[in-house]
């Protein structure tokens, strides 16, 4: 599980702490990663909420986008699916 | 007009990823300060990438 927002370190570390996560909260400030994977809000500069779940090969399985991308039963099922799949 | 509009295998940076596609690579900052490579990962873990809104925004 990686959290990526276009918020600074700083502003990450302390959400962290604040939430008690321990996976990595990564700061795209630049907006590089957010405009590569198609989910950058132009008009307001920060990345729309979105879910990728990505398998071992480094191949997406999984998209959520938006409202879906609150719910996390569809990256659950996407992983759970790649957890059993023999390979 | 009619090649602007049909223009759609022009690439385009925003051009959404689908399932199937092999996610791009990137290496950021974690909240310590530490770079995180995606490619890291590959071979030994699933990832799932979650982007949120800003952190103090609820919703």
């Amino acid at each position: 599980m990686i959290g990526i927002s276009v918020d600074s370190s700083p502003a990450n570390k302390v959400f962290a702490e604040q939430n008690g996560f321990t996976f990595p909260l990564l700061s795209d400030f630049k907006r590089t990663v957010s405009k590569e994977y198609g989910i950058l809000n132009e008009e307001y500069g920060f990345a729309n909420r979105a879910t990728f779940v990505i398998d071992k090969d480094g191949i997406i399985r999984h998209i959520d986008k938006d409202r879906d991308a609150i719910d996390p039963s569809g990256a659950h099922a996407a992983c759970s699916l790649l957890e059993h799949k023999k390979s | 007009m009619a090649t602007l509009f049909s223009g759609a295998k022009l690439p385009t940076p925003s051009s959404p990823l689908k399932v199937g596609d092999l996610a791009p690579d990137f290496s950021l900052p974690d909240q310590n300060g530490k770079e995180v490579r995606l490619s890291e990962f590959r071979g030994s873990k699933n990832v799932v990438l979650a982007f949120y809104v800003l952190a103090y925004t609820p919703g």
